[in-house]
């Protein structure tokens, strides 16, 4: 009885960053609490947190890099002092910022001699480099150093064997990880009735610590979805129980019986990039500031028609996955 | 302080003096040849020789597989005696080529870099020994070992009988061999000096008579023949050949140690057995019975002596003269006969020379090829000491005094390196300071202490000789300068351990190290650790794999500077000057006058497919010194050895993935490239060029195969490669029976009349396990010429990136060595109190048992030295200094450490070098503080992907029918004995009979059953035995046993006989 009168906290959530720091380009740091939470819960969110922090968040790294003149990865550019391993190493060093989905291509074009650094490289306009003082090569002759980059969002870290292109491409293992280091520390006040979770978040500079904390938790959100809807699911389980173990997508099915219920509030929380449109579908949406599928219900198909680059064989491709993923009509005409 | 001795040292010293004295000794014996009729005369003259410069560069030797060797020209005359032409004809000559030693110490041989190891023998000489006989008296025993490692016994019995032992045979009488040697014995009896004893042998003894008949009895034991032998001449001369010079042969040192022992005087170029020697030798065996005199340690070693480099090369050199000469003289006559003139060059050619060489560095068993796994490898393997060899012992029979250590070895052979199995305590390891002296003998330095002069003197001293001084052990250093008198130190002298004032003591150790090896040397904190893993650590650092991105070690001992200096894996600039260009292969260096272009090397492979690599360091324009570095190569940083990383370290349980040594690692060891090395494999193919072709047509093979064929058929440089893959496309000819040829074939040649040629596809294909890229093609012409067929040979070099997995050993540096068994994301690992998460997580339970606490030391000094960015190199046993210093030293950094940023967790007083650490699953905190630290961990050569292996069917043993054994074989599983028992004993008969008959030798059902599998249906039971009885009733047969078995019949009783 005297456990409840104590338990009840009237005061809402709420978070702070208490400490920031950027040691150098390429290392911030960042510390944020998060009060008050009652006993117990501020363990609970630091490890998911710290998990999620290290292991969820998205990252854009070279992937590829790609050149005329080498012959293979071990051999030597005349003029260049780095062997072309080393340069690929150099490469993979290179941190980046982009709100980029998918793949996109960029590109060196140096001529020595001199020093070629990450400023060098051509980029696309959403794609940024953090530090541009990265050393990529340096050319001791008047020659030409060309490579074509391919850039790409991914999470966590790829090993490829480079057998997949024979396209005289090579792959850099890229390291998808911006956060470097995630901690938690529970404070505990009040008795140890209340806690305070302290996070502290250090990156490698392509995202602030508290975009990170944004993304890391964003991330976690997007995993509980589900269990938000646990009735629903259960019928659906039922429903398919001959069914093979069902593919992470499910939630998807869930979604669409979500929809049917006019449950906006949950189209708000999907974003269109869930959906698995075309990067150019995707890019033009975005354009138009459209972001989740509450947005896109929102706009009939002739709204959509009026954006630009938007053809009607589009409209049919957006109508056949929300049909497909979510069971959603688009509304002919706004209603 | 003195500096180190190059490690390289012992083998240029070596063949320096090879070239220097060697030489010269050998060309000095060579006779001054002499027809039959005396009419020509030969001789070389030995102050004129002359070795040439190689005409090709090292590099290139080791490129085109060509020997890298220097032409020796010797002035030669000849003088014509006769009477129609009269003249001296003079002309500097080829007699051969020498290999050289390269700046590694080593050879290079058809492009392999090989070295010759130092051999330690047993000294020639005599040795008293007292030794127990079957019925537990102790015998007196005088060996006397020669040269060439013979040896004769002298033995005295219970009677005062003196017996001769002749190579384990039958005992003689000391008088027998006496009598052969051509004394009689009034000439015995005059030269002894207890000749009573003598004399009352000669009376129980039948009369030995002549010598004649003491030969013939001699000869008759030493030749063991039965029956009896007549005396003639031949034998006697037999005798004199095969005993008295082979065996008794003792050499300079022989006779040295032979008048040493004896207080003999008889002069050094005398280095024959002689009687006196046997006198005076049975003289003080005598004495010995009686309890004059001492005995001697075989095993101590001052009785070895080594036989390095040069005494191997100068006796092959010796052989080569030897088969010279009787090419000339062959020629000679074979000038007159045929009468052509000869000059010196046309009677001698360089065969002789060249192929001794080339016989010796190929087939000698301390030739070796060069270990050049990383840099440490290629020093320590020049500084090996075997036991093993011709002359020496054998790894069966080697007793176990002979391989422990000895006190005699202290400074001169490190107790600790040596291989571990059959060859323990055979091969060892030269101590850093030691060097060879005159004689062979192995010499480590001391200072002498003295009290006129202030500065120390440096001696080097023999084995034996520093046993007459005290020797200050040197493991307590800390004297109070003032009061030396009241100062007491441990010593040692005469092998004993001892406690004496200071003032008593002659002589102290130079250096704290100067007992060790360069492996054991480089191991920090080794005084905390058990020998037996000291030993594991400084073996498995030379196999650790040069690394992608090294890292020098935090903790170190100091040496590594000059372990890699000295390792050749450095660019080092021969002279001082200025950088006039770089590139990634070649650094051009001006001074002096000229410009020398120093390449570099690329992405080499080295013979434990290991990749050596070297990157420039210098800028251009910059002046340097003489010494300074150029280029790091594979595995140094900083001028530094660095075979390994220094990674976050817990020791703790982690779900029983590190039960009994194995390791957790984290991915970021993956993703980061932290253990990530090169390797470049070489796969060959010989091209015989008279009748194969190499195409890249080939018939009957898939397009995807050949897709990395070049127009040539021989794969493209660059190309991406996996299992299976052509790397060079190659048809062999092949005559094909009319019967077997295609329909359509047999069409062509019925309607045209043509022949139709068929040709096999003999491809090199990769092999199993092979992956990677073609970094390389070479087309090597074979060196050797025939006429009829010349063959070539092409090499593809393919470089494969390996990660760190699971499967892969790892190790650190005090025999602490484990297998991958998980390779977790980094948010799984235990992570530290600022969310840091551990890389590798040992088991605790490694440590105690296997006593090697260096490694707690070294993580938690790592950990320290982490944390405030400093590199600590300490020399073993600094707890000289005072008690417990490697513990304050540890405790003190750390609490730096924590002071300094300010993380109060690093150090915590109640359980220093502890941690609190959590579970990156969970977050929980374990129960219990861990060991947290940052070690210096290796990953060592034996990996998975050179190991991993399954057969699901391939070729089979030709005799017993049963699968092949190796994975280079595509060999399966033994079922041995004991496993069988086990399917026994679980009842399992179908398993067991399949093992035994379908998956073996039964070669009828193993046939059955693939027809059965694909067609479906049931296996057939075999029904007789299995190919390897069969065979076994075949070799009982060769033995006239036969073994069968019949079938009685019950009606009848009629015998069936069956075929086993």
């Amino acid at each position: 009885m005297v456990r409840e009168k104590i338990t009840v906290s009237t005061r809402t959530l709420q978070w702070k960053c208490v400490e920031s720091a950027a040691d150098s380009k390429r290392l911030l740091y960042g510390r944020f609490i998060l009060s008050p939470l009652m006993k117990g819960q501020a363990d609970t969110i630091g490890i998911a947190m710290r998990r999620a922090l290290l292991g969820e968040i998205e990252g854009t790294c070279i992937t590829r890099a790609k050149s005329e003149k080498i012959s293979h990865e071990y051999s030597t550019i005349m003029g260049i002092q780095e062997s072309v391993h080393e340069i690929l190493m150099n490469l993979k060093e290179i941190v980046l910022r982009s709100n980029l989905y998918g793949t996109c291509e960029a590109s060196i074009c140096v001529r020595g001699p001199g020093y070629v650094t990450a400023q060098d490289i051509i980029l696309p306009p959403y794609v940024e480099i953090l530090d541009n003082t990265q050393h990529i090569a340096s050319l001791t002759e008047p020659i030409e150093l060309v490579i074509g980059l391919q850039i790409e969002k991914n999470r966590g870290y790829l090993i490829k064997a480079p057998n997949t292109f024979q396209d005289g491409s090579y792959p850099i293992d890229p390291v998808f990880m911006p956060v470097r280091n995630a901690n938690h520390s529970i404070h505990s006040y009040e008795n140890g009735n209340k806690e305070i979770l302290f996070l502290e978040i250090w990156t490698n500079g392509s995202l602030t610590p508290k975009e990170a904390l944004y993304e890391a938790s964003r991330n976690l959100i997007d995993l509980l979805i589900p269990f938000l809807h646990t009735k629903e699911e259960n019928l659906n389980l039922e429903g398919n129980q001959h069914m093979v173990p069902l593919p992470p997508f499910t939630f998807y099915d869930k979604l669409a019986k979500l929809t049917k219920n006019k449950k906006k509030m949950a189209l708000k929380s999907i974003f269109i990039d869930q959906s698995e449109l075309p990067p150019r579908i995707y890019n033009c949406l975005k354009r138009s500031n459209i972001y989740t599928l509450l947005d896109l219900l929102n706009n009939s198909q002739e709204d959509l028609m009026k954006m630009e680059h938007f053809r009607i064989e589009d409209v049919k491709q957006i109508l056949g996955i929300l049909e497909k993923n979510f069971v959603i009509d688009l509304p002919k005409n706004k209603f | 302080m003195s500096t180190i001795p190059g490690f390289n040292q012992i083998q240029f010293e070596g063949f320096c003096r090879f070239i220097d004295q060697g030489l010269t000794e050998e060309l000095s014996k060579f006779p001054k040849i002499e027809d039959t009729n005396q009419e020509i005369d030969f001789e070389l003259f030995l102050e004129r020789y002359q070795l040439v410069e190689p005409s090709i560069k090292e590099r290139d030797a080791v490129y085109e597989s060509l020997t890298y060797s220097s032409e020796l020209y010797v002035s030669a005359r000849l003088i014509w005696k006769n009477d129609r032409r009269r003249y001296i004809q003079e002309q500097t000559i080829l007699i051969g080529k020498i290999p050289l030693m390269t700046s590694l110490g080593a050879f290079i041989v058809n492009g392999i870099y090989r070295i010759v190891i130092n051999q330690i023998l047993q000294s020639p000489g005599i040795y008293y020994q007292s030794e127990l006989n079957d019925n537990g008296i102790s015998v007196y025993t005088g060996t006397i070992i020669s040269d060439w490692g013979g040896r004769l016994e002298l033995e005295i019995d219970r009677k005062t009988r003196i017996w001769v032992r002749v190579s384990r045979q039958q005992k003689l009488s000391i008088l027998v061999l006496l009598s052969a040697m051509g004394l009689n014995i009034r000439e015995i009896l005059e030269n002894v000096c207890y000749p009573e004893l003598f004399l009352s042998f000669l009376n129980d003894k039948k009369q030995i008579g002549s010598k004649e008949n003491a030969i013939l009895e001699f000869y008759q034991q030493f030749a063991c023949v039965e029956g009896d032998p007549v005396f003639s001449e031949s034998l006697s001369k037999d005798l004199q050949k095969k005993f008295f010079q082979q065996r008794c042969e003792l050499g300079g040192i022989g006779r040295r140690n032979m008048n040493r022992r004896l207080n003999l005087d008889i002069p050094q170029n005398n280095t024959f057995l002689l009687p006196r020697d046997i006198l005076a030798a049975a003289d003080r065996l005598i004495r010995i019975k009686f309890g004059m005199g001492t005995l001697d340690d075989m095993n101590h070693l001052q009785n070895k002596r080594i036989r390095s480099v040069a005494d191997l090369l100068q006796e092959q050199f010796g052989l080569a003269l030897v088969r010279l000469e009787n090419m000339a003289r062959g020629n000679i006559y074979a000038a007159l006969k045929h009468n052509w003139t000869p000059t010196p060059q046309n009677l001698v050619n360089s065969t002789p020379l060249t192929d001794t060489y080339k016989v010796f560095f190929r087939l000698h068993p301390l030739s070796q090829v060069l270990d050049r796994t990383n840099p440490l490898t290629q020093i320590v393997h020049g500084r090996k000491l075997s036991y093993l060899g011709p002359g020496g012992l054998t790894a069966r029979t080697a007793t176990f005094p002979i391989r422990d250590i000895h006190p005699s070895h202290y400074g001169r052979i490190c107790p600790i390196d040596t291989s571990e199995g059959i060859n323990v305590g055979l091969i060892g390891s030269l101590a850093i300071h030691a060097r060879i002296g005159r004689w062979g003998s192995l010499e480590s330095p001391f200072y002498k202490i003295s009290e006129r002069s202030k500065g120390a003197r440096m001696l080097y001293l023999s084995p034996g000789r520093d046993e007459y001084y005290m020797v200050a052990a040197g493991n307590s250093l800390a004297l109070n300068q003032g009061i030396q008198e009241e100062q007491v130190v441990p010593a040692r002298y005469r092998q004993e351990f001892l406690t004496i004032a200071w003032e008593q003591v002659h002589l102290r150790s130079i250096f704290s190290f100067q007992y060790f090896s360069i492996g054991a040397s480089l191991i920090p904190f080794i005084e905390h650790n058990d020998a037996n893993r000291a030993l594991m650590s400084s073996n498995m650092q030379r196999q650790a794999v040069p690394l992608s991105q090294s890292e020098k070690c935090i903790v170190g001992t100091g040496l590594e500077g000059q372990a890699a200096l000295d390792s050749g894996a450095l660019a080092i600039a021969e002279h001082e000057g200025e950088i006039i260009y770089t590139d990634t292969d070649k650094i051009l260096l001006s001074g002096n006058g000229d410009t020398l272009r120093i390449p570099l090397v690329m992405y080499q492979r080295s013979n434990k497919n290991t990749c050596m690599h070297q990157k420039p360091q210098v800028q251009r324009g910059k002046c340097i010194k003489k010494g300074q570095i150029l280029a790091y190569g594979a595995a140094t940083v900083g001028g530094e050895l660095a075979l390994g990383k220094n990674v976050l370290v817990a020791y703790m349980p982690w779900e029983g993935y590190n039960f009994e040594d194995a390791v957790l690692i984290s991915e970021r060891l993956v993703y980061e490239d932290i253990y990530t090395s090169f390797h470049i494999r070489k796969y060959e193919i010989q091209i015989n060029q008279g009748s194969e072709r190499v195409t890249n047509e080939i018939p009957h093979l898939e397009v995807h195969l050949l897709r990395n064929l070049d127009k040539n058929g021989i794969v493209m440089l660059g190309s991406w490669v996996e299992t299976g893959d052509i790397l060079v496309g190659k048809l062999t000819p092949q005559m094909v029976k009319e019967s077997s040829y295609a329909p359509e074939d047999r069409l062509l040649r019925t309607i045209l009349g043509m022949r139709v040629y068929t040709s096999k596809e003999t491809c090199l294909k990769l092999p199993i396990g092979g992956r990677g890229r073609v970094i390389d093609v070479r087309w090597v012409q074979s060196s050797k010429t025939d006429e009829t067929e010349k063959t070539e040979s092409i090499r593809v070099y393919i470089l494969q990136k390996r990660e760190i997995k699971v499967g892969d050993k790892v190790a650190g540096r005090h025999g602490n060595k484990g297998i991958i068994s998980k390779i977790l994301p980094r948010q799984d690992m235990p992570y530290l109190q600022d969310g840091r998460p551990v890389d590798m997580v040992f088991n605790p339970l490694g440590v105690p048992s296997r006593m090697n606490v260096g490694q707690i030391f070294e993580s938690s000094l790592g950990l320290a030295g982490g944390l405030l960015d400093r590199h600590y190199r300490i020399a073993p046993f600094d707890e000289r200094y005072e008690q417990e210093a490697s513990r304050k030293l540890v405790f003190s950094e750390l609490y730096e450490a924590s002071k300094q940023t300010v993380n109060p967790w690093i150090f915590e007083p109640e359980s220093p070098g502890k941690s609190r650490i959590f579970d990156g699953r969970t977050g929980d905190p374990f129960e219990q503080p861990v060991i947290i630290g940052k070690p210096y961990i290796l990953k060592l050569i034996h990996q998975v992907d050179d190991k991993i292996h399954g057969r699901s069917s391939g070729r089979y043993s030709r005799l017993t029918q049963q699968p092949l054994k190796g994975r280079a074989k595509k060999g399966g599983q033994r079922v041995g004995e004991m496993e069988v028992w086990a399917l026994e004993g679980f009842g399992v008969a179908y398993i067991l009979q399949e093992m035994l008959t379908y998956k073996s030798d039964h070669i009828r059902a193993r046939q059955e059953v693939l027809g059965t599998i694909i067609f479906g249906g049931r296996i057939p039971t075999p029904e007789d035995a299995p190919e390897s009885f069969r065979l076994f009733v075949r070799e009982l047969r060769s033995l006239a046993l036969e073994l069968n078995h019949f079938l009685v019949s019950e009606k009848t009783f009629q015998l069936n006989r069956k075929e086993a």
